[in-house]
């Protein structure tokens, strides 16, 4: 009986979590065309109809203190098929009193002025203005370079549609790296996503996200990223590729995948208990002077340099050990993103254990500049191959590829041994049991 | 001839194995690191060859040190307590190799049971296999799967310092095993220890009988 109570419990329940649900799916499924609806009618408020009364005029423009010109038109329809039709004008230009509109508002120049409109949108995205102050793009506005990216710069404030981004014709990043984004669509995500079949397939903010954007090289955000959506590569290159792991770390995916792309060895100066890169300030001077005499002989930093410089970082009482981390990489990041299918990314080992490789003819060391990304000295290639290196890039090494030269001269040595005591044992005997016979001495072996 | 029987047969099986594993892992260690200067094979075959056989050996190994653990022959590995008869052993032999070979001196080692090395031999083999071979196999293992084994791999230094050792060992062994395979060609005749090897008996000349203890169990005639 209880359980008969229970059950009819349980489907009055259940009746009524299908009613809400099939509510919840018809307002859901009325919501957008309800929406679109009204945009196509453009539902403009009357005050947004009053701003664009003179703000819908093409060719409205100021003239600012610095003569730049600051264009004052708003195209009424793309606002009003835009996202920010739901708050209309006045939220973001709170500032303009219409009594005095247009009045005499003195505007130093349009970035300032674009520049002190961050505010505004931090008003309401607070969330992605902390991702954003804390990314490259922010720190080289705070140093002042006037081609950083700010909000407006990549979401046109009056035409901001919800998820513009998504496509391959309304990506803001290709502004300033077209040549990165040509590579990109030419590469196998490029090409899925121009298909259309591959929607999974990442646009630019997939992998390096849209606000926090660090300095690609900084650290692993984006091997991860690469995992994110690859979350098998690991398992199914251990299937094939010995030391799998070791590769994951120490190799960059494009090093492989990007096959025709120049590779490089990048040592950095890593403190030992946390991933970070020993940043620029910390060792730089005593850094650069040892570049600098380098760099004055013509070379890049050699074997002994580097030794030295290691263990100055690592002087007086340094609170953490400082350590250099090798890692393969291509040289560019247009060459990071001519990434191929995996049929034709490079599975031969031979391409890199070897001596002469391609793979370790350029080598830099690096480290962390103000803005993350990483200051890069020229380095001798030598210094994978140097007996010294055994102690300065400890974590670092391919066999065959970087194998230390020294140790080939005592292989050698070995054989020279492992042959010749044999050979010089027995001449030595052919000549002893000579001598004896000359000397008339009963040879025991003969008798 | 007397014969008598200091190679056990797990020692002869281990010994062949090791042998043949030795030079196996000899020659696919110089195609892994020598890439474009030996191209016999790519390097994946030869990196996994090597792994095999490398743990093949390892299981190996432990036949060795169970056998002598669990036997008494295990007395043919007991050091030499007393520095100067070591010493004065070893110079002894070194002056037989040297020149009274050739004079036809007798071997101023006598094999027995329970002494089948002379005392460089008895030094060396204690050094090889109690500390050159475990080096050897537990480096190769760390290099095996390095992110594995990453915090003892960090503990010596890193994946470089693991590798020299590797290699310095691996270096060595290319010696040994070219002058081992020497020495064991001067018995009183050239294949008389390889033979022994086969069969477990050694042959003993006539000084050898004499200096033997008594003729009991081990010995045929």
């Amino acid at each position: 009986m209880e359980s008969l109570r229970r059950d009819g419990t349980n489907t009055r329940t259940a009746l009524r979590t299908g009613f809400f649900i099939t509510a919840i799916a018809t307002l859901l499924l009325a919501l957008p065309a309800t929406t679109k609806h009204a945009w196509a009618q453009g539902t403009l408020s009357d005050a947004d109809k009053t701003c664009l009364g003179c703000h819908g005029s093409a060719g409205l423009e100021k003239r600012l203190d610095n003569a730049d010109t600051l264009s004052l038109h708003v195209d009424g329809e793309t606002f009003a098929k835009s996202v920010h039709i739901a708050i209309g004008c006045a939220s973001c230009h709170a500032d303009v009193d219409l009594a005095k509109h247009p009045g005499d508002k003195k505007i130093s120049g349009a970035r300032d002025y674009s520049v002190a409109s961050i505010q505004i949108c931090r008003g309401c995205h607070d969330d992605k203005f902390k991702q954003y102050q804390g990314s490259i793009h922010a720190s080289l506005v705070r140093d002042g370079n006037a081609a950083a990216p700010i909000c407006t710069d990549c979401h046109s404030p009056h035409a901001v549609m919800s998820k513009a981004a998504s496509d391959l014709k309304s990506v803001p990043c290709k502004n300033c790296h077209s040549a990165i984004f040509e590579a990109y669509v030419a590469s196998t995500h490029g090409k899925a996503r121009s298909r259309g079949v591959g929607s999974f397939a990442p646009l630019c903010s997939g992998c390096h996200t849209a606000h926090a954007i660090a300095a690609a090289s900084a650290d692993d955000t984006i091997k991860e990223a690469c995992l994110g959506c690859h979350a098998g590569a690991l398992d199914a290159h251990a299937q094939w590729l010995p030391n799998a792991g070791l590769h994951f770390e120490v190799v960059s995916c494009p090093a492989c995948h990007a096959p025709n792309a120049r590779r490089r060895v990048d040592l950095r100066f890593q403190d030992n208990t946390t991933p970070a890169q020993v940043p620029e300030q910390k060792g730089v001077p005593r850094f650069e002077s040892h570049v600098r005499s380098a760099e004055a002989a013509g070379k890049g930093l050699d074997a002994v340099t580097l030794w030295t410089l290691l263990r100055t970082f690592n002087q007086d009482g340094a609170a953490g050990k400082t350590v250099l981390r090798g890692r393969l990489e291509v040289r560019t990041g247009i060459e990071a993103h001519q990434l191929t299918e995996k049929s034709k990314a490079i599975s031969n080992c031979d391409t890199c254990h070897r001596q002469g490789s391609e793979a370790f003819q350029s080598v830099t060391v690096s480290v962390a500049g103000p803005d993350g990304r990483p200051i890069r000295f020229g380095a001798s290639k030598d210094v994978l191959s140097s007996v010294f290196s055994i102690d300065s890039i400890s974590g670092f090494y391919a066999i065959g590829g970087t194998r230390i030269h020294l140790l080939d001269i005592g292989l050698v040595l070995a054989i020279l041994a492992g042959l010749g005591v044999p050979i010089i044992h027995m001449t030595w005997g052919w000549l002893f049991r000579r001598y004896l016979k000359r000397q008339g001495i009963v040879d025991h072996t003969k008798a | 001839m007397q014969k008598i029987y200091v190679h056990p047969l797990p020692v002869r099986v281990w010994h062949w194995l090791n042998a043949i594993g030795f030079v196996s892992l000899i020659l696919s260690g110089l195609q892994i690191r020598y890439v474009g200067l030996i191209d016999v094979v790519s390097f994946r075959t030869a990196v996994n060859l090597h792994n095999w056989i490398g743990f093949v050996l390892i299981a190996n190994f432990f036949v060795w040190l169970g056998f002598y653990l669990f036997s008494d022959r295990i007395k043919a590995y007991h050091p030499e307590l007393s520095p100067m008869k070591h010493f004065h052993g070893s110079i002894r032999q070194m002056q037989y190799y040297g020149y009274g070979i050739f004079k036809g001196d007798p071997n101023p080692h006598h094999v027995s049971i329970y002494r089948k090395f002379n005392p460089m031999q008895s030094m060396l083999y204690q050094i090889v296999m109690l500390l050159l071979v475990p080096i050897q196999f537990y480096t190769g293992i760390l290099i095996w799967d390095v992110k594995r084994f990453s915090a003892q791999v960090d503990f010596f230094g890193g994946v470089r310092v693991v590798d020299t050792i590797h290699v310095l060992i691996f270096i060595f062994f290319v010696a040994f095993v070219l002058i081992h395979a020497y020495l064991g060609a001067l018995g009183h005749t050239p294949s008389a220890h390889y033979k022994a090897m086969f069969s477990g008996y050694e042959e003993l000349e006539d000084e050898e009988i004499q200096a033997q203890p008594a003729a009991g169990a081990g010995t045929q005639t």
